[in-house]
């Protein structure tokens, strides 16, 4: 007991999250049986939440350094697009003989890609210093627009024989891109963990002016941690690519809220700093379990968005109220008057009742 | 076209204010495009191309307005798409339902529930303490969500919506006749003028459009200096919803057909247009001329490259490319600033 007590102490997210998701797992199987836990709907959930789970990766890494990816998606769909005209054929035309170099050529462009839509985030907001969400919005319509002009909004068809095999292919039938995709996971938490530049994005995300002044080059961070955001979107884009054998505008906007709700669900903190990738995954699977129970009970799109926004409001409700009992708590057995709280001018009903200590947080200056 | 040194004279003697660097930046890309459009199609010179512009910008020049009194107040919103959509379609039902055929009480229920959305987004916001753009996202696609589960989406075509609205849709100020046809001007300008003006008096002129600026700038010092926090974000997403729920009715009767699947999608490049005229993400900025010019330039954007030969895929092409350098430019020049004054808060 003491020992899960410890545990919970430790890390409180990932065991909530950890029972979240078990519970949501047999809740699931003992209500839909066979048609949730059979070795087709696992599998073709594996399929469908590898290009999604990148997406999330990349929104979870943006998070981390205390800012948010509004152009994932559409940095994703214009990498799938370059790729595409490869694959099509359109740039280099395609022998038989030169198969398999075009579709070499093609994966290079759309990492290729990937990475220059990471690098021009990455070098609006180190070198320019332009605050995240305005570069990304800028990018995001930017992007979209570029893919726009490429195809005029008509989606982009592989030609390429052999290319979707990337997407069906399997290793001991669990699908090849689900283990791409965990081994992208597994670096991400290696080089976030265990290496200096992890520890160096953790710290800019706590607080950007101290690790400035620790003598870290935040600007390197900074690009080095979009370029990688770049290369996990790009393959994204090559997943997307090989699954749906083309690529259009438009594809996947749904993606956007949908990753935004996982990081946060994950508990990643938005103002930085704060989130591991090990609950990111589970957060993924709870997402993705849920998922196909909406498919398998024929929610309509409408009904999923309205989910996925109740929950994410949900979560971060209950994350605040946590927040705010931790704080209380810290302040009561401290018994130090940390912050004033300050003076709303409102009644305030979730905080400091009358008689008690205030409890503002320490870190939300809502800036 | 006057001269320049009267330009300046004029805008001094109006705004009472000196012309903000973005503001110049903009209108000099917004001249320099039209002197190029008009050079390469001389078409653009006619009255219709202005008024064909009117009518396609002022729905988003409507929630652009309360999206820069947002924005000025330090927050943002994703979800005014969302609830210009479902106010208004919730009117348009239940008119249908109860018969009713009037556009006044339209854009009376339609204001009312925009307003009381608004107010949700501001409690959230206020009490979950995230950023707002997590909040609205969330809220839209409950709004939106929530009203196709439990009202449907059935679209209503011209014959079958209510007919108030299409006869609004279809009156015009101004009528003149060419040889290509009749051209109106669309009855959504008084809408935006008079937005235009409530909110450049309620920012400069009212006690409230200072709490705003002061909460934009910093509200814990709004807070301390005993702003109502709350009571100002009541009123800033309120408003924002208001203006969504009038929008809402504007662009069903403009289009002449009711679908409550369209708009929603559309928020972000309406955000870019606030953006790119100087608002600041971080509050306490922004003026309503270099909205209007935001708006403007994406106005522009979206119905004159025909004249260029281009199609209208290319909008996102240049609109996003101008964003990011604008954005590039005014952050750039903040920097210096930043790292002249020893402030190193933005990286």
């Amino acid at each position: 007991m003491n020992r899960i007590q410890r545990l919970v102490a430790r890390d409180p997210n990932v065991v909530i999250l950890a029972v979240l998701t078990l519970s949501v797992g047999i809740t699931l199987i003992a209500f839909l049986g066979d048609r949730f836990f059979s070795s087709l709907n696992l599998q073709s959930m594996a399929t469908q939440v590898a290009e999604f789970g990148l997406l999330a990766l990349a929104m979870g890494l943006s998070m981390l350094l205390s800012g948010i990816d509004l152009s994932i998606v559409s940095a994703a769909v214009l990498s799938a697009i370059v790729g595409g005209l490869f694959l099509a054929g359109e740039i280099i035309p395609i022998t038989p003989g030169n198969e398999s170099t075009v579709m070499w050529i093609g994966v290079a462009a759309v990492l290729v890609t990937g990475l220059l839509c990471g690098a021009l985030n990455g070098l609006l907001i180190a070198k320019l210093s332009v605050p995240p969400i305005l570069a990304t919005l800028g990018t995001f319509i930017f992007f979209a627009g570029v893919g726009m002009a490429i195809t005029g909004g008509s989606s982009v068809p592989v030609t390429i024989p052999g290319f979707s095999e990337f997407a069906t292919a399997t290793v001991v039938s669990i699908p090849l891109i689900f283990l791409v995709m965990c081994a992208v996971y597994g670096v991400a938490a290696f080089v976030l963990t265990r290496t200096r530049l992890g520890r160096k994005v953790y710290l800019f995300g706590e607080n950007s002016v101290a690790s400035r002044f620790a003598g870290v080059r935040n600007e390197r961070t900074i690009i080095f941690t979009y370029l990688a955001i770049g290369l996990t979107v790009g393959m994204a884009g090559l997943i997307m690519l090989s699954r749906v054998n083309s690529a259009r505008v438009g594809f996947g906007d749904s993606y956007l809220l949908q990753a935004i709700l996982v990081v946060v669900l994950a508990g990643f903190n938005p103002f930085g700093g704060r989130g591991k990738i090990l609950s990111l995954f589970l957060g993924l699977v709870l997402l993705q379990s849920l998922q196909s129970a909406f498919t398998i009970m024929r929610f309509d799109p409408f009904m999923r968005s309205f989910i996925w926004g109740a929950s994410l409001l949900f979560v971060v409700g209950v994350n605040r109220l946590f927040h705010l009992r931790a704080n209380r708590r810290r302040i009561l057995t401290n018994l130090a008057p940390a912050v004033v709280n300050p003076i709303d001018g409102s009644p305030h009903p979730t905080e400091s009742p009358p008689g008690e200590i205030p409890s503002t947080g320490t870190t939300e200056t809502t800036k | 076209m006057k001269s320049k040194a009267t330009k300046i004279w004029l805008f001094q003697r109006v705004m009472h204010r000196r012309a903000k660097t973005t503001e110049k930046y903009l209108f000099a890309i917004v001249v320099a495009y039209a002197v190029v459009v008009a050079f390469m199609n001389p078409r653009f010179l006619r009255l219709e191309t202005l008024f064909d512009m009117i009518a396609g910008g002022s729905g988003t020049m409507l929630l652009a307005l309360g999206l820069s009194v947002v924005l000025i107040s330090g927050g943002i919103d994703v979800s005014f798409t969302a609830v210009a959509i479902v106010s208004a379609y919730i009117s348009v039902l239940t008119m249908d339902s109860l018969g009713i055929d009037n556009v006044a009480f339209a854009m009376l229920m339609s204001t009312s529930i925009g307003l009381c959305l608004g107010f949700v987004n501001a409690v959230l916001i206020q009490f979950l303490r995230l950023p707002a753009l997590i909040v609205t996202l969330g809220t839209a696609s409950v709004f939106h969500g929530a009203m196709a589960v439990l009202l449907g989406t059935t679209d209503f075509t011209k014959s079958e919506m209510p007919q108030s609205l299409v006869t609004f849709g279809s009156a015009s100020l101004i009528t003149f006749t060419t040889e290509n046809g009749r051209y109106g001007l669309t009855m959504a300008l008084p809408f935006v003028i008079g937005a235009l003006i409530l909110t450049w008096l309620i920012l400069h002129h009212t006690m409230l459009g200072r709490s705003i600026y002061a909460i934009g700038s910093s509200e814990e010092s709004a807070s301390r200096l005993g702003i109502g926090i709350l009571r100002t974000k009541l009123f800033v997403y309120g408003y924002m919803g208001a203006l969504a729920g009038v929008m809402g009715i504007l662009y069903f009767s403009e289009l002449k057909y009711v679908n409550p699947t369209s708009l929603v999608g559309t928020e972000l490049i309406i955000l870019a247009a606030v953006v790119i005229g100087g608002a600041k993400l971080t509050g306490g900025e922004g003026t309503l001329l270099g909205t209007l010019l935001g708006v403007s330039l994406f106005a522009l954007f979206q119905t004159t490259l025909v004249f260029l030969g281009l199609d209208s895929s290319w909008r996102n092409f240049f609109f996003g490319g101008v964003l990011l350098l604008s954005l590039g430019v005014m952050y750039a020049r903040q920097r210096v600033a930043d790292r002249k004054n020893l402030v190193f808060e933005a990286n």
